[in-house]
């Protein structure tokens, strides 16, 4: 008989539950079926603490703590849900809406897109806070298959993350400071002229936004596929390829092939199917 | 809504593209059972020029983008018990508002206008969703939302409970 | 010098404004027509990629968002210098030819109808949708089912009702299914009847509005529309053909790339709208329609039965072409009928089945226009591109537009007729309004021009000293 490993006991939202030692605040929590709003955490990739969705209160600390970068600890008594936090997280995703410039409609990820969703989850139903409207962002569309949209940046980092800690390339980074950070490739070179770019296409899954994708993706075509981050950690560290695709998958692999409907009857042209798998061998769209 | 009359409703354009009405019309045949339930005292497929007094509920679509607008929107919060911000447009100023990132002078050069004058409204310097002009009771984000979210808001409101939510941007 | 000013007029998409000039003894000196929105979609767009513009142009109008989808498509068609696929091209036929059914029906049954059903001269307060539906609840129903009908077809496509994302550049992004196709079929016979009565009806109500036949719009002038290299009835491809007032041809196939070498444009300090005209003859002999009219009278034969038949007998109300606008009304019906035919033709093809329906590639031209007609006319979407796919400059030239200085020419005719002595009661002034109506104006479309530095042209002299007002 094999001794039980050492668990951590903590109370969320009035009940006990028992937690891994060395989790994180974020897994216990999932592990005990609760589900916390989160943007720029990712499974596969390290955790930041960047966007604040997953505040939440713990008793005896004088302000809520993020539990992606919060480690789970013995006795500690969490709330996830209360009114405060609720306010929070529809005031932080207001506040995402409004720093740059979201036109859902018109977006090339409208339907599957991780800032939609948390706004239709939280109940925003408008923006009451000032939008800044920069001016200046564009569409930097110099890499053969992908494009950055600025405007739908919400500057969770993941690109960043799946490029340095996945693919290992560290070709994009963040420049600037405050509302003038941008994510940018190598020394700010426009993407095409990235010497570090594998094209792997790993950032644009990692995107939650619109922000990344993939060119000739019209309005409402881009399905994302983030799980295979946390498909390719798991494979590497544990040995293992176990990959539950959250989305339908492409049925013909490569890109600019013919969409298929599915069977019969009247199709949501939102639910189109995936682009294409990142990194494997297709033709490219047009000659660079 | 007071009890002893029909209810008085309305809807009105600003600055969009008549989808959020085209929308309203995918109503298809409950636009009669609409017009069974409630007076319809003004509306762009209406005769009425002046925005009557004493509206009930009052759909607004379209973003705020000129003179027009501005004192339209007045108008209607003045006159209206609830006002429902229907549309994308409404609701965040949607692509109506794009041209607020580019200066209005280009966007005017662009057009090669000469210098324009009444009843020409001016173009606003920036076009603004409804709620950052006057007080909104409601708001139907979608692009355009549908017939069934239009139909379950309308109802609601008419019944004086609150527009069921669920409904999102795009 | 009293100025009468309508405010908004009513029944159209859009936001317009009409004033009236009248001189001392109550008659009208001048007319004009202001459209008042803008939104400068040439201008914002640029730096989007080219393959959001269907949808981002879609946006300029939720009536016929279509038209954008398909004239947008064909532009970046020719960017990506790819031919679509043929069932593409025939399902892309579909959806237009179902937005041409639900936008002329909204035009005859939500916005019309109240004039030509009810009377122009009934309490403003009756006439609407509304009012029809109590007077003639048979008739409101079926026109709402027909422009269901033509609304579901494109959500059968497209997913979506309004602004569906479908027509994409290289093709559609989605194919029809057997039992999609069926769905469309089964709802034909019904619309079919529909369509049929109220034709029959229309014309046997067509006496009653002699004296609105005789004044509005009945000018002679161009007209501009795609047509079959044949003279069969076109919407989405074939030749761009300007015929004269007699139906002559004066230009038999416009390369619509070169567009801007045919049609040029003036402005007034009045209206977001500009003035197209063709350029050859001048701003003032140079004025040409666009839409269901001009449809009808540019081509030669529709190419089924039905509307054919009709077609015969519309051409009768002109020598050679049709001139008077009241006809539009018409027009629109014998096209809903056309459609109709051709949708049910269309739907026994085999190919239009095919799962393969998008072609794709990579930015080839840095320019492309793409051109389809709208159910109110001809439109032109014209893009240029970097060799990233992000446009550099955007050109709309949208189907209204082009009828605007017969627009303003039918707004003065029809308001010298009615107003005199200065009697201006509801009815005449909704005359006024019913002129323009008569053009089914899409004004949230039209304000998107050429933007290249118009002349400005001075129109029949109003004495410019108003001193009082009257507002209606």
């Amino acid at each position: 008989m094999t001794l039980p490993t050492p668990t951590l006991t903590l109370t969320i939202d009035g009940e006990l539950h028992s937690a891994r030692p060395g989790a994180t605040l974020l897994e216990a929590i999932r592990e005990a079926g609760v589900a916390l709003p989160t943007l720029c955490e990712l499974p596969g990739l390290s955790s930041v603490g960047a966007c604040r969705l997953c505040l939440v209160e713990v008793a005896g600390r004088p302000r809520p703590i993020a539990a992606c970068v919060a480690a789970a600890e013995e006795g500690m008594e969490v709330r996830t849900d209360t009114e405060k936090l609720r306010l929070f997280r529809r005031t932080t995703v207001e506040l995402l809406l409004a720093e740059r410039n979201h036109v859902c409609a018109v977006c090339v990820m409208n339907g599957h897109c991780e800032l939609q969703d948390l706004a239709a989850a939280h109940g925003v139903d408008h923006v009451e806070v000032e939008y800044l409207s920069p001016p200046d962002l564009r569409v930097d569309a110099s890499h053969p298959r992908f494009a950055i949209d600025h405007n739908r940046c919400v500057l969770c980092t993941r690109c960043v993350r799946a490029c340095a800690e996945v693919e290992g390339a560290h070709t994009w980074d963040v420049a600037g400071r405050g509302g003038a950070s941008r994510v940018v490739t190598d020394m700010a070179l426009p993407w095409g002229e990235s010497i570090t770019c594998t094209s792997c296409g790993k950032c644009v899954q990692a995107c939650p936004t619109g922000a990344l994708f993939e060119k000739g993706a019209t309005v409402a075509e881009m399905v994302k596929h983030r799980e295979r981050l946390r498909f390719l950690t798991a494979a590497r560290q544990e040995g293992r390829w176990l990959l539950e695709l959250e989305q339908p998958p492409s049925s013909r692999a490569e890109r600019g092939a013919s969409t298929t409907a599915g069977v019969g009857g009247r199709r949501d042209a939102r639910d189109s199917s995936s682009p294409g798998l990142p990194g494997m061998a297709g033709p490219t769209k047009g000659s660079p | 809504m007071t009890a002893d009359r029909r209810p008085r409703f309305a809807t009105v354009w600003l600055g969009g593209c008549s989808g959020c009405h085209m929308s309203f019309l995918d109503l298809d045949e409950r636009l009669l059972e609409l017009a069974a339930r409630a007076d319809v005292v003004y509306s762009p497929i209406a005769d009425a020029k002046e925005f009557p007094e004493d509206v009930d509920v009052t759909l607004v679509e379209g973003a705020v983008a000129n003179a027009d607008h501005l004192e339209a929107i007045r108008k209607v919060r003045a006159n209206t018990r609830v006002l429902l911000a229907f549309g994308d447009c409404a609701v965040t100023g949607n692509v109506t508002a794009l041209r607020n990132l580019v200066p209005l002078d280009q966007v005017l050069a662009t057009a090669g206008y000469p210098e324009l004058e009444a009843p020409v409204p001016k173009l606003l310097p920036r076009v603004l969703p409804v709620h950052k002009v006057v007080a909104v009771d409601a708001f139907l984000p979608g692009c355009p939302p549908s017939a069934d979210q239009i139909w379950a808001a309308v109802t609601a409101l008419l019944d004086g409970r609150p527009v069921p939510p669920g409904a999102r941007f795009g | 010098m009293r100025r009468v000013v309508i405010d908004p007029v009513t029944r159209i998409e859009g936001h317009a404004k009409v004033t009236l000039y009248l001189d001392d003894a109550g008659e009208v000196a001048d007319a004009r027509f202001h459209v008042t929105e803008f939104r400068g979609f040439e201008k914002f767009c640029e730096g989007r990629p080219f393959w959001e513009m269907p949808g981002i142009t879609a946006r300029i109008c939720g009536i016929c968002p279509v038209s954008h989808l398909l004239a947008s498509a064909k532009a970046g068609d020719q960017i990506l210098g790819v031919a679509p696929p043929p069932a593409a091209e025939k399902l892309r036929r579909l959806m237009n030819l179902a937005q041409i059914v639900q936008s002329h029906a909204l035009s005859f049954f939500h916005l019309s109808s109240p004039d030509l059903l009810l009377g122009f001269d009934v309490p403003a307060a009756r006439r609407n949708l509304f009012g029809v539906a109590e007077a003639y609840p048979e008739l409101a129903r079926a026109g709402i089912r027909l422009r269901q009908f033509g609304q579901e077809v494109i959500a059968q496509l497209g997913g979506r009702r309004i602004h569906p994302s479908w027509a994409v550049p290289g093709g559609v992004r989605a194919p029809l299914s057997a039992e999609g196709r069926d769905a469309i079929r089964a709802g034909l016979p019904e619309q079919l009847e529909a369509i049929t009565r109220t034709i029959a009806r229309f014309k046997a109500d067509e006496a009653r509005f002699a004296d609105e036949v005789a004044s509005f719009g009945t000018f002679p002038s161009l007209f501009l529309s795609l047509v079959g290299e044949d003279g069969t009835w076109e919407h989405y491809g074939g030749a761009l053909r300007l015929v004269d007032a007699r139906g002559e041809v004066v230009e038999a196939a416009i390369d619509p790339a070169r567009y801007a070498e045919y049609i040029a444009e003036t402005a007034e300090p009045w209206s977001y709208l500009k003035f197209p005209y063709y350029r050859p003859a001048g701003p003032v002999d140079g004025m040409y329609r666009v839409g269901p009219l001009a449809r009808l009278n540019v081509c030669r034969r529709f190419g089924t039965p039905l509307a054919d038949a009709e077609l015969a007998e519309l051409k009768t109300r002109g020598e050679g072409a049709v001139l008077g606008s009241f006809h539009y009304h018409y027009a629109r019906l014998v096209e809903i009928l056309g459609c109709l035919e051709l949708i049910e033709r269309l739907l026994d093809d085999p190919d239009l089945l095919s799962t393969t329906c998008r072609a794709s590639a990579g930015v080839n031209r840095l320019e492309g226009v793409g051109v389809s007609e709208a159910p109110r006319g001809t439109l032109f979407h014209h893009y240029e591109v970097d060799e990233n796919g992000l446009l550099t400059a955007v050109d709309l030239l949208i189907a209204t537009g082009q009828n605007n200085l017969a627009m303003n020419r039918t707004v003065a005719q029809v308001a010298r007729r009615y107003v005199r002595g200065g009697r201006l009661d509801d009815g005449v002034l909704n005359r006024v309004e019913a002129g323009i109506r008569a053009y089914d104006p899409c004004l949230s479309c039209s304000t998107h021009a050429i933007g290249k530095m118009p002349l400005v042209v001075e129109l029949v002299a109003a004495d410019g000293t108003a001193i009082d007002e009257a507002r209606r």
